[in-house]
């Protein structure tokens, strides 16, 4: 527990942790002190000089966002000569601001807005300043209105410190612009599209390019929820109207700058309406795919289930809820009486390198090692993981890179160690028992003779000296790497998916043929569920594919099952860091699709047998289990060698063709070129 | 408005810049001077209060020197507060020495000012309130005046000892723009530099 401070604001007395900054530690006390630049989470900057506040004792007003709190402080947040200053700049700012609120999408949401308005300013008492930048709507994600902007910063912080990097100020005072470089538009600049300014924005300088129209934000229906699109199973909020999905934003606190996600979170949802989406059950007539209803084609694939027996496969990825991975095991073992039983978490992890992945508090962590992992925001590889892995290097943590391949995280590497990861690991432990580190008598003669080199003991030092260190790895090293923690910190081995941790956990793990075995192998019922890399038919008697979409597999397919995506389906998913995190059903599925566990259990009433839908309970119950981290040796494991960026585009391939990214993936092949 | 304090300082140095605007003699184009050279050189561009503040600071500045044709008190009482804020809200020492030095010139000469909005510039050097002439008696009909102005400003005939019934020298007041070329090259000082007279002066 952090020490708590005792400090007065206003008169009203606030506890408040040590190390807070003045705005947080008031808001505690209900009492806002107003701000424009401010950033949760960021150092502040006093750049606005609306946080000006008095304390006692002091000469000069000092500037909350950037003032901790102290024991016994006394502070005033208002008094006419700070009401003065804070109307003085709020008054500057209108005068260059396009008056328009009764047609802003902003309205509402706008700081600028509330401000003016607590200052009942109506019209700014300077000149009007007019600058006609041109509006950057050259790409169909964020909008730009350099009218608009305020010059807060907030964008160009935010997109700085997570490492994308694209946005700066050009020109001086009032004629300051915010601008890519060589003022280029946003996707010649190496933006990815994240949003990240867009959420931090105050005004309607950023807004996403399909908002007018939409609602505004007083409009909208918030839920909290996952992004289950990749292995980050990122917090998102979803901003619902009218039974749709109107936008989707990091499920960070507004004017917070903690939380990231990539562009296929937060505008992938048009898939929802694609046209390829299906809405439907279709069978095969005549060598045709033609509409059918539940009841036929639920007939139908029971019939070849049954009959197919042990001789059935079910595939299925590893994106899918707890719930979908507990009610589709007991139909597979229970109802349709096979083994086999596989997820796309077989081709990149083995399930107890998931099983035994430990948690960490990531924000007190001051070293990150990355083994065998190369995330990126740009080829959006677990690209949440590295921004924050850039976030917490800019905020003074180290970062080691242990990788045999080239990675982009290395430019903000404090060491990088390439060549073999093994060999690496195995000198950092034996480097590590050189400082005195115990280690049990296995590890430290699997290591003895390993050689130690200058980076290896520079990495050896680094842990040594770290408070709380973090291994990052992927799920093919993590034998290997959590031999380092067996020594110190924590080890957590990331999949690809997003709920890989939680698919293994369910124990969704085959009893008999391997996902990549019933892909081979004839089997006589192949029943795919999700969009499951595949885009050739496998040798299967007969094909069941239950997905959202039409995908070049489900054309080939003799059975299709329209499915819910996991924004129309609730249920639950334990992310990489083992947390178990719940996603709300955010809108009805479109036309007849039904939630994977609902097919499921349809399915095994028409098989004649009950499935029971899996309760919370039973699944927090399975998601408890205990960790142990044993020595084993330093080894590599086999058979997972698949390319992460080619996994994630090809199960996200339907998001990806029946949205707006499919512009962004084009734009990036042509700039590329 | 970047987030690393720059410390160096572009160009000239504050002291300079009030140094400088030390040489002139009119208060509004002293201020006008310093701001400029403030904005063009150590401003920071960080905080609100200095970035936002010196740039309203100037166009009302400009409005008073120039005689903008809706130029009123309010101007001034704007600068007040602009000086006001800035010494209160600026976060560093670049901005609260820039609002001291708007407060004190206004303080120090604030008739001054007034009397620019009123039109009438005592230093004569804001050119919007000055009028070039030439005083007739003076005035040899040289005609060096004319080819010095590229404005076509200048009417008159240059005197030729054959010829009498000339058109004396005269500026047009409407296409003069107070450049000064003319009372360089006039050698007997006959081109005067006067200040406005605006009919509300007049009166008093």
């Amino acid at each position: 527990m952090e020490k708590l401070v005792k400090l007065q604001i206003d008169g009203t007395m606030v506890e408040a942790p040590a190390g807070m900054n003045l705005i947080d530690a008031a808001e505690l006390a209900g009492i806002h002190i107003p701000n424009l630049c401010y950033l949760k989470g960021m150092k502040g900057i006093g750049a606005c000089r609306l946080c000006l506040i008095e304390v006692e004792g002091l000469k000069a007003p000092v500037i909350a966002c950037n003032t901790k709190v102290r024991d016994g402080m006394v502070i005033h947040t208002k008094n006419d000569k700070l009401n003065e200053v804070r109307k003085f700049v709020i008054d500057l700012i209108l005068s260059m601001h396009p008056l328009d609120c009764m047609t802003c999408t902003k309205a509402g949401m706008c700081n600028l807005q509330k401000y003016a308005y607590d200052f009942e300013l109506k019209e700014s008492s300077f000149t009007r300043k007019k600058f006609g930048y041109p509006t950057d709507t050259a790409n169909p994600f964020i909008k730009r209105d350099p009218d608009y902007c305020i010059l807060c910063g907030r964008c160009v912080r935010v997109c700085k410190e997570q490492g994308t990097n694209v946005l700066e100020f050009m020109g001086r005072g009032i004629e300051s612009k915010v601008v890519t470089a060589v003022d280029k538009p946003l996707q010649e600049s190496g933006c990815t599209f994240c949003g990240s300014c867009v959420d931090v924005c105050p005004v309607n300088a950023l807004l996403e390019s399909d908002r007018l129209h939409k609602g505004r934000e007083w409009e909208y229906e918030k839920l909290k929820s996952v992004c289950l699109l990749c292995g980050n199973g990122c917090d998102i909020t979803v901003s619902t109207k009218e039974g749709s999905i109107q936008k989707i934003n990091a499920g960070a606190e507004i004017g917070s700058a903690e939380r990231y996600i990539c562009a296929y979170g937060r505008f992938g949802f048009d898939c929802i309406e694609a046209e390829t989406r299906l809405t439907a059950p279709l069978k095969r007539v005549n060598g045709e795919l033609k509409e059918t209803n539940w009841q036929d084609a639920l007939g139908i694939v029971a019939d070849k289930l049954k009959q197919a027996g042990r001789e059935a496969g079910f595939i299925s990825i590893a994106g899918i809820g707890n719930e979908d991975a507990l009610t589709l095991r007991k139909l597979a073992r229970d109802v349709v009486k096979t083994k086999n039983f596989d997820t796309t978490l077989s081709l990149y992890a083995g399930s107890d390198s998931l099983k035994n992945s430990q948690t960490a508090d990531i924000d007190t962590a001051d070293l990150i090692i990355l083994v065998g992992l190369n995330p990126s925001q740009w080829k959006r590889i677990l690209p949440a993981l590295d921004a924050m892995v850039r976030r917490r290097v800019g905020r003074g943590a180290k970062l080691i890179v242990v990788n045999s391949e080239d990675t982009r995280l290395e430019e903000v590497a404090t060491l990088s160690l390439k060549g073999d990861e093994l060999t690496a690991l195995k000198g950092i432990a034996n480097a590590l028992i050189g400082k005195g580190m115990k280690a049990d008598k296995k590890l430290a003669s699997a290591v003895k003779d390993a050689e130690i080199t200058e980076s290896t003991e520079k990495a050896a030092s680094l842990i040594a000296g770290a408070r709380s260190p973090v291994i990052f790895s992927s799920p093919a090293l993590f034998n290997a790497s959590a031999n380092i923690a067996l020594l110190k910190g924590k080890i957590i081995s990331i999949g690809l998916e997003s709920n890989a941790r939680g698919v293994a956990i369910m124990g969704l793990t085959t009893d008999g043929k391997t996902y990549k075995e019933m892909i081979k192998d004839k089997m006589a019922v192949l029943y795919a569920v999700g969009e499951v890399p595949l885009t050739k038919r496998p040798d299967a008697g007969f094909l069941v594919v239950q997905n959202s979409h039409l995908t070049e597999l489900a054309k080939q397919a003799d059975v299709v099952l329209p499915s819910a995506i996991f924004l129309e389906s609730a249920g639950t998913i334990i992310d990489y860091m083992g947390r178990v995190k719940y996603l709300p059903k955010a809108v009805e599925p479109q036309g007849e699709a039904k939630s994977h566990t609902d097919i499921f259990i349809a399915l095994a009433k028409a098989m004649g047998s009950v499935i029971k839908r899996p309760t919370e309970a039973e699944v927090t119950r399975a998601a408890k289990v205990k960790t142990k981290l044993a020595f084993s040796p330093f080894d590599r494991e086999q058979g997972l060698e698949v390319a992460p960026e080619e996994l994630i585009e090809s199960v996200n391939a339907s998001v990806i063709n029946g949205s707006r990214l499919l512009w962004l993936k084009e734009t990036e092949k042509t700039v590329a070129l | 408005m970047s987030e690393e304090i720059r410390t160096e300082e572009k160009g000239k140095k504050l002291e300079d810049i009030r140094k400088e605007s030390e040489e002139k003699a009119c208060p509004v184009q002293k201020a006008v001077y310093f701001i400029d050279e403030f904005i063009a050189g150590p401003m920071c561009s960080k905080c609100y209060p200095c970035s936002l503040g010196t740039g309203e600071a100037k166009i009302r500045l400009i409005r008073i020197s120039s005689h903008h044709k809706n130029v009123s008190k309010r101007d001034v009482q704007a600068l007040k507060r602009i000086g006001l804020n800035m010494i209160e809200g600026s976060f560093c020492k670049k901005g609260r020495e820039t609002g001291r030095f708007l407060i004190e010139t206004l303080a120090a000469s604030e008739d001054e000012f007034i009397r620019h909005i009123s039109g009438f510039c005592l230093q004569k050097e804001c050119i919007s309130l000055v009028e070039y002439k030439i005083h007739p008696g003076q005035c040899v009909m040289c005609g060096k005046c004319l080819e010095a102005c590229t404005h076509e400003a200048i009417i008159g005939e240059k005197r030729e000892s054959y010829l009498t019934g000339y058109l004396p020298f005269e500026i047009l007041q409407k296409k003069c723009t107070k450049c000064g070329e003319c009372i360089k090259v006039c050698q007997i000082m006959a081109i005067k530099r006067l200040s406005t007279e605006l009919p509300e002066l007049i009166a008093k």
